[in-house]
């Protein structure tokens, strides 16, 4: 299916979106056809959260559900399918997590493979010699959707397309390097999730992320307390297409300098009385003390202080996404580890201290595009009109960067 | 080890606890909201998934008293987002025993969020495990725990419940 759009790009290249990319329903029909179900990696999972053979979760990847699941013997592999019997396209798994010998769904109790492999049909050849599949039936050709699919230091990665590059060079090696930091292949627990829907286009997550010019002005929270100040060392980084990007900065305390003074939104009258919200104790390799690494489209890898998380979008139509939070850390971490991880997350997630603020702007910005005529355009000239790796915090260049590959794959 | 009896609050007092709790924090009056709890208290809003699973990730947390100051300050000082009024509505009000000088309630909770131009709408609802203590003749969260059902927030939780 391929949808037409009469649609047009307005002057100003890359420093300009038009307002429909975040509403209209055509274009957001051609997202999900040649972004999310097209050749790109989409997060699916940590391994660790499906650790043994027969250990299954469901998860949506774009609109669809999916089933991911650890097959074979020993340590097993993972297999992600569709989670829809090819029967009739009823749901197959229900539940969010479990753990089975194989996939039977629950209307006609069609029997699969956890890897897909349609093994049993009821009935099939009828009943006391009447009724049943035709002779040429075979189960072979229906079995389900099964996804490419790449494990890669504990994160589970896969793509609706077969023939999508391999992970590390649909990253790039820049960005690679930046995704090993975090995920080194020691082993990783999860800690838990978060789930809220925000009334926002998915893409202003991904914008937001990409965006070290909002990060210390809307969030008070972070310039109060030095976790995220324009005076601090930054860099940002993007793959050659400009799709991913890695936004890192490096912790200074409070104080005032030329740069925080000007900063509205910094009151340096507030204290904590608790300080261990923002206390964290060297874990990674680099120095840089928050990096969010944004992989195009569905997830943002970010780690802060002590706190990591996958904060995973599912699409919900050009308004709305579902913004899926799973917070992890080391497996051989210790209580104190973990307590800090948990106390640490009330910066983030549907409460947190400074991710509310995200979600809270996101739904205005939308609100803001629908209500406005259809060929206004949002401005990104904040550190020139390229598409470049930036030490300023003064900058938009990585949603230029985002908007320049998404313009090529969209033909728009 | 005390009788039950001794500490055990009557309906009447407990009802009325609960009722200025919620009234505190439906006007909003989030400058006594530590007031109603120990020094040492815990205080946790937590999705069902989680707790059910026996991970500790919580949408919202506070081991003692500073930190129920520091949310208040983090969301009347630091936090941006648009006008809204949240309503708590309790039910199934009930003690469900004693253990040591702890007086242990559940309830049931819903909060109603109502924004600028919108429909109001169930935000979340959940069940809340609470421990109370006495302290010079009045009663105070030792531990307030929130479980909350629902699946996906619409938006943000701001406000404590």
């Amino acid at each position: 299916m391929t949808t037409v759009l009469t649609n047009r790009w307005p002057d100003g290249g890359v420093t300009v979106t038009p307002y429909w990319v975040y509403t209209d329903v055509a274009v957001y029909q051609r997202e999900l056809e040649r972004i999310w179900y097209g050749k790109h990696w989409l997060y699916c999972g940590l391994e660790a959260e499906v650790p043994k053979v027969g250990n299954y979760r469901t998860v949506t990847l774009g609109e669809r559900p999916v089933i991911m699941a650890r097959y074979g013997e020993g340590d097993g592999e993972i297999s992600v399918v569709e989670n829809s019997c090819a029967h009739r396209g009823t749901k197959l798994c229900w539940d969010r997590s479990g753990k089975v010998d194989n996939f039977t769904c629950p209307y006609h109790q069609w029997n699969y493979e956890l890897t897909g492999e349609l093994t049993g049909v009821p009935f099939r050849r009828g009943i006391r010699g009447e009724g049943g599949m035709p002779k040429e039936f075979k189960p072979s050709e229906h079995g389900l959707n099964r996804l490419n699919v790449e494990v890669v230091n504990g994160v589970v990665w896969a793509s609706f397309a077969q023939d999508t590059p391999s992970f590390r060079d649909y990253l790039g090696e820049k960005m690679f390097d930046f995704y090993g930091r975090i995920f080194n292949g020691r082993k990783l627990r999860v800690i838990g999730y978060n789930r809220q829907r925000i009334n926002g286009n998915w893409k202003l997550m991904l914008e937001n992320n990409k965006d070290p010019y909002h990060a210390a002005l809307l969030h008070v929270f972070f310039a109060t307390f030095g976790l995220f100040r324009p005076d601090q060392a930054s860099q940002l980084e993007m793959d050659e297409k400009g799709r991913h990007a890695c936004l890192m900065s490096i912790f200074k305390p409070g104080g005032t300098n030329d740069v925080a003074g000007s900063l509205a939104a910094l009151d340096d009258t507030l204290t904590l009385q608790d300080a261990r919200i923002i206390q964290a104790v060297k874990e990674l390799s680099g120095e840089e003390t928050v990096r969010a690494n944004t992989i195009f489209p569905s997830i943002i890898l970010l780690q802060q202080v002590n706190s990591m998380q996958a904060r995973q979008i599912v699409p919900k139509g050009p308004g709305a996404f579902d913004f899926m939070w799973t917070h992890f850390g080391f497996e051989d971490d210790d209580e104190e580890m973990q307590a800090r991880r948990v106390r640490q997350a009330n910066l983030f997630g549907p409460s947190g201290f400074v991710s509310a603020d995200d979600a809270e702007v996101v739904r205005m910005a939308q609100e803001g595009f629908e209500e406005q005529a259809h060929d206004a355009a949002a401005l990104m000239l904040m550190g020139g009109r390229d598409v470049a790796s930036s030490n300023s915090m003064a900058t938009e260049t990585a949603i230029r960067g985002m908007y320049q590959y998404y313009r090529s794959v969209m033909e728009l | 080890m005390q009788d039950c009896n001794d500490i055990a609050p009557t309906s009447e007092a407990l009802q009325l606890f609960y009722a200025l709790y919620h009234e505190a924090l439906d006007d909003v009056r989030l400058d006594e909201w530590s007031g109603f709890f120990t020094q040492d208290c815990l205080y946790q809003v937590i999705a069902r998934e989680n707790w059910d699973a026996g991970l500790r990730l919580c949408f919202m947390q506070a081991e003692g008293k500073g930190m129920i100051i520091d949310r208040v300050q983090g969301i009347l000082r630091t936090q941006q987002f648009g006008p809204r009024t949240y309503r708590r509505f309790f039910s199934g009000l009930r003690m469900t025993g004693t253990e040591s000088t702890d007086i242990l309630v559940r309830q049931n909770v819903l909060l109603v969020q109502t924004l600028m131009d919108q429909p109001s709408l169930i935000l979340l609802c959940g069940v809340a495990y609470d421990r109370l203590v006495r302290a010079d003749d009045r009663l105070l969260f030792k531990q307030r725990i929130v479980v909350a059902d629902s699946e996906l927030i619409e938006n943000s939780l701001i406000y404590p419940l």
